[in-house]
């Protein structure tokens, strides 16, 4: 049933996205985001980057077969297997990873922070292989692809698991075009400009633009992409946020005349993008609190933001036909 | 395992973004507070003489322990979402869409205007008037006199209002830091001046203000033996000044204090701004704490004034508000209880301490109605209930420029009407408590059933390890705190003195079933639109089940 089609018309029927990002390890966030298809009754699913998560939970042995264990800034004593599979899955939801270790395994990995992020790419990386197959379990047997991408928090280890899948449902969309319909396609681009927290996957302005440009090169009607843009349009108020001090870790607001300053976080590089090819649609995000939608002349920019965390998936259903969004709906599912 | 026991192990890090936000848990705190108002006269003017024999203390206690739940359910519910549009996405969630966007819009949204009109004539009468009135008198200029006599009367009020509404939309818009940074300034000279009008009133006693008050009402509007003769009208018009306690008046008092203390989970409308909004005991400090301390200042206000000028000033002073009684004004306004703190002075730097902390008050309720209502209206705008035109960022100011256009243009009709239609205030605006407290109260309801509901969220939650037995203690706090809301929701429909029972007529009951009505229309209006689009607005609130 064409839910963006208009009675009376012999117009084509739109193909419905559903477009969600940035949900950094949060298994009921990914599992939502598959049942996307089905709820939402979409065609495809698009991920807009930042799949990893941020911390490492080391559960320590303790006496006798207890572990101890620190979240949110307090100290777990967790004391029976249904204390930790409570534990466990409280992690799940946040996006957070786990190691059990005895207390000697657990001093090595202390201010060994090269070993420490050894560990997360193992850890994302195994996260990251399950949900490649839980979406082709999900999805087999229906039309709807999944298309699966990094943002700038990602690793390229950890994204080298999208290299690995077999492509029937789950595409990687990594720095490519990719069709989406029969009559547009979709370019990726998941890096991000420099941030206060010199994350992976971050670029220059020119970086950016030489990527995107490159891309270009392989769609035949920029007018029928779909720009799935980690980064959002700079000053566009889809990337406002705090501007903070790099100069301290964890980078800390910068405060003028006692007051934090706001500021956009988006790419100046992307900016330009839109407002030279028009695309069909672009989508972003990178900025969780900055959720929203702009236009740049014909073309429709959107961030939904994201609440992971809290195990809400923020996202967007957008239809397209014939190079034209046909209607939009910001979710929270 | 002596060595495993020395281990406390720490979270490991990587380097990756994270979110900030702007607004520290005290700055919250205090802007409930200022959102209270402890500066609203209506617990001092009203309650005394429309229930005779009532006790204010106790009835400000009694008003403390009712919102108290609903406070505690709104802690739930802010850690559970600590989002901007607050109450709007907590019914949504737990009611669905068509139900949270039509209560949320008409009983906020709408009847909120009342309050922008309703702030304009506080900074006007209980602000400015009394200080130039104080200053007049203190300093022996006519000038000032005559400024706080004219912004006294209704076109004063009605250009007082619109400036005040212009000058908080153009703060607003250039920038939420820009008023955040002005709070300080707003919060510390409401809490210099509330301190100066105790220490006047706890610094004299009834015979010495009866002295005073003459001397003072004698000065602006040349009457003499004021005090006397607004005695004999109340008296004449039935105010009887030695009533015995009234048990079920002093519950009545409740209610009106609560148009007060509602406001103490209004930080919610803005929870996507507040730094750890999600922490449990952020969101304790920032709502319980605030009402706590608000109603402290409430009940010390009234120990005072009961101190100072006793309960015969307490009730001349509410017979001119309730009676009518024109023998109890003072230069054609109030005797408000800072107008009567500076009439127990002669300095006038201390008048204008007390008159800055008022004015900057009343100028902090009308911003709270923008910065509320605005945050409501883009979550409504992005969620496809309203046009996307009233959901856009501005991209340099960084806020909601549309959203706060549109709710100063609807505004300034309401400001008009407030100051020009003779019983505008007794046929339309009293139904603002009841409106704003049906939110308020529903949002208990909603936090009652966040457990069943909104399974998975809940779960999620911080609050979700709470319980009481079987049973959420988010549940047991809901519960309650909707039957208390009811049941003072339910005084301002039937009780005669407390609200739309007043005029004994059908018509204020017809405007709110109408603003409810025509939330409903926006919200089936609006579904259409998007339907001819091709777009379910449903999506916008259903929760996708993760297996």
């Amino acid at each position: 049933m064409p839910l963006f089609g208009k009675k009376g018309t012999a117009k084509a029927v739109p193909t419905r996205l559903f477009y969600a990002c940035d949900i950094h390890g949060s298994e009921p966030t990914y599992r939502k985001f598959l049942n996307a298809a089905k709820f939402y009754e979409v065609d495809a699913l698009v991920f807009g980057g930042d799949l990893m998560g941020k911390l490492l939970i080391p559960m320590v042995r303790d006496t006798g077969n207890t572990w101890r264990a620190r979240l949110a800034g307090q100290n777990h004593h967790i004391t029976s297997d249904e204390e930790m599979k409570q534990f466990k899955k409280v992690l799940q939801t946040l996006g957070f990873y786990w190691q059990e270790m005895d207390p000697e395994e657990y001093r090595q990995y202390e201010g060994d922070q090269e070993r420490i992020d050894d560990l997360f790419d193992v850890l994302a990386k195994e996260r990251l292989a399950g949900w490649v197959a839980l979406a082709e379990e999900r999805l087999a047997g229906t039309p709807v692809k999944i298309y699966l991408c990094g943002g700038n928090d990602d690793t390229d280890e950890v994204l080298s698991a999208l290299d690995e899948v077999a492509e029937d449902r789950v595409v990687n969309c990594e720095n490519k075009v990719v069709p989406i319909d029969d009559e547009h396609v979709l370019a990726t681009v998941g890096y991000s400009t420099p941030t206060p927290w010199v994350t992976p996957r971050e670029r220059t302005e020119e970086q950016i633009g030489a990527v995107i440009e490159k891309l270009m090169v392989d769609v035949p009607d920029p007018s029928r992409c779909v720009f799935n843009f980690h980064c959002p349009p700079l000053d566009s108020s889809l990337d406002t946020c705090l501007k903070l001090d790099a100069s301290v870790w964890p980078p800390t607001p910068l405060i003028e005349n006692g007051q934090a300053i706001y500021y956009g976080a988006g790419s100046q590089a992307v900016t330009d993008s839109l407002k030279k090819y028009q695309p069909t649609v672009g989508l972003h995000g990178h900025i969780h609190e900055s959720r929203g939608a702009i236009r740049f002349g014909r073309t429709s920019a959107y961030n939904p933001g994201s609440e992971y965390g809290e195990g809400v998936l923020r996202g967007l259903i957008v239809g397209i036909r014939g190079g034209e969004v046909v209607g939009h709906q910001f979710t929270s599912g | 395992m002596a060595e495993a026991q020395a281990v406390t192990p720490q979270v490991f890090t990587r380097r990756a973004s994270g979110l900030v936000r702007v607004m520290s848990p005290y700055s919250a705190f205090i802007y409930n507070i200022l959102t209270m108002g402890v500066i609203f006269p209506w617990t001092y003017l009203w309650a005394p003489t429309a229930f005779q024999g009532s006790n204010l203390v106790l009835g400000i206690g009694f008003a403390f322990l009712f919102e108290l739940p609903i406070a505690l359910a709104y802690t739930w519910l802010a850690t559970a979402l600590p989002r901007s549009g607050g109450d709007y996405v907590f019914q949504s969630r737990v009611f669905g869409g068509g139900f949270g966007f039509t209560v949320v819009f008409a009983f906020f949204v709408v009847w909120i205007l009342q309050w922008v009109a309703l702030s304009g004539w506080l900074l006007a009468a209980l602000g400015i008037a009394p200080t130039f009135l104080g200053l007049g008198v203190t300093t022996n200029i006519h000038a000032f006199t005559t400024i706080g006599t004219w912004a006294a009367t209704s076109n004063g009020i009605i250009i007082i209002s619109l400036a005040n509404a212009i000058v908080a939309a153009i703060l607003l818009v250039s920038g939420f830091r820009n008023y955040v940074r002005f709070q300080y300034v707003m919060w510390y000279a409401i809490l210099l001046s509330f301190g100066i009008v105790v220490i006047l009133f706890l610094t004299t006693n009834p015979a010495a203000f009866h002295t005073k008050i003459n001397s003072f009402a004698g000065a602006i509007d040349g009457v003499k033996n004021f005090f006397g003769q607004a005695k004999a009208a109340a008296a004449a018009g039935g105010v009887n000044f030695h009533p015995p306690f009234f048990l079920f008046g002093t519950l009545m008092v409740a209610p009106i204090a609560w148009t007060s203390l509602q406001w103490a989970t209004y930080s919610v409308e803005q929870g996507g701004e507040i730094k750890n909004a999600h922490v449990f005991r952020n969101q304790l400090f920032i709502i319980v704490g605030s009402l706590a301390a608000t109603a402290g200042l409430l009940i010390l206000l009234a120990l005072a004034m009961n101190h100072g000028i006793g309960g015969d000033g307490i009730r001349v002073a509410s017979s001119g508000y309730w009676y009518l009684n024109g023998k109890a004004l003072i230069g054609g306004g109030y005797m408000f209880p800072n107008l009567i703190a500076m009439g127990l002075t002669a300095s006038p730097i201390i008048v204008a301490l007390i008159g800055i902390g008022f004015i900057l008050n009343s100028f902090q309720i009308v911003c709270n109605c923008y910065i509320g209502c605005t945050r409501i209206m883009v979550a409504q705008g992005l969620d496809g209930l309203l046009p996307d035109w009233f959901a856009r960022v501005h991209p340099k100011w960084k806020t909601p420029a549309n959203a706060h256009l549109a709710y100063f243009l609807a505004a300034v009709p309401v400001i008009f009407a407030f100051n020009k239609i003779g019983d505008w205030s007794t046929k339309w605006a009293l139904g603002v408590t009841f409106a704003n407290g049906a939110v308020m109260t529903l949002s208990a309801l909603a936090a009652a059933l966040l457990p069943y509901r909104a399974k998975k969220l809940y779960e999620a939650s911080p609050g979700a390890k709470y319980r009481f037995g079987a049973t959420p203690m988010v549940t047991i706090f809901g519960t309650l705190g909707f039957l208390f809301g009811a049941f003072m929701v339910g005084a301002f429909l039937f009780v005669k003195d407390l609200g739309l029972a007043y005029t004994a007529s059908a018509f204020p009951y017809v405007i709110v079933v109408g603003t409810a009505v025509f939330g409903l229309i926006v919200y089936f209006i609006m579904k259409q639109v998007r339907a001819s689009k091709g777009i379910k607005v449903e999506y916008a609130f259903a929760e996708i089940p993760p297996e």
